[in-house]
């Protein structure tokens, strides 16, 4: 059993400070994962901390069945809630929070930033289901079952979003 | 070159570019603020939390408590029978 799965063993437990374990393991990747959808790193560490809370109440609760594996788990939750995080947004005609933390400065990140900005900008016009599922395989290297997985549809649904997605970037590409 | 690899190249482009992402400085600080926000119940909230405790304990209280006043009412109501037959014989 992994350091990852060990944490959440201690939590289940009633050993609250063992949550920061699974923080430190995960959080790279999740806030990552979330930039990537919400399209800028302020939104993303709003929506993962708050996945990390809704993770805590449910391990709290014994309600975590580990069906899945805790990361794929964790993903899932920082996917739903970037997306209803965007359609809420979107509703609401609201802009992204494009504040940057000071100590986010370097040249690392400041390219990572332009790139986060153009993938934004790119994919914004896609519905986000389909969104996630892009960035799901092409940036985060998973294989369609896994995205089922997380998304919690079939893989044949997985696949007919990857396809209207592709279509949908290739048609806008042609209209410019 | 097909349009599906130029969108393939343009998102492994921007895999790697969006790969230094980290989270803040201050993010795994805040997350375990959020957290232990979380653990640590309200007063009220750990009020009720011991009082649902006791509530099992309360119900047979009251319950017993039931059956002994219409006992004691029954008693009551024997001894006032006895003394007005009593009364009667003489």
């Amino acid at each position: 059993m992994d350091t990852l799965e060990k944490a959440v063993d201690r939590v289940l437990n009633g050993d609250h400070s063992a949550f920061q374990q699974i923080v430190d393991a995960t959080s790279v990747r999740l806030v990552r994962l979330g930039a990537r959808i919400m399209g800028n790193q302020a939104d993303a560490e709003d929506v993962v901390q708050e996945a990390y809370v809704k993770a805590f109440r449910a391990l709290s609760a014994g309600e975590f069945d580990r069906r899945s594996s805790t990361a794929t788990w964790l993903y899932r939750i920082v996917v739903n809630g970037a997306i209803d995080a965007k359609r809420s947004r979107k509703r609401r005609g609201e802009q992204s929070d494009t504040q940057i933390d000071p100590s986010w400065d370097g040249a690392a990140f400041a390219e990572a930033r332009l790139a986060l900005a153009e993938l934004d900008d790119w994919l914004q016009e896609l519905p986000q289901d389909q969104r996630a599922a892009l960035v799901l395989q092409s940036l985060e290297g998973l294989n369609n079952g896994e995205i089922a997985e997380v998304m919690g549809v079939s893989e044949g649904a997985v696949e007919q979003r990857l396809v209207r997605a592709r279509a949908a970037l290739r048609q806008r590409r042609q209209q410019l | 070159m097909t349009d599906y690899e130029d969108i393939d190249q343009r998102l492994a482009r921007l895999a790697r570019g969006s790969e230094a992402l980290r989270p803040s400085a201050s993010f795994s600080a805040r997350v375990m603020r959020a957290v232990n926000e979380e653990a640590t119940p309200s007063l009220l909230e750990g009020a009720w939390f011991s009082a649902r405790r006791l509530l099992p304990v309360a119900a047979i209280a009251a319950a017993l408590a039931v059956i002994w006043a219409v006992q004691v009412d029954r008693s009551v109501d024997d001894e006032i029978a006895t003394s007005y037959a009593s009364v009667e014989l003489e």
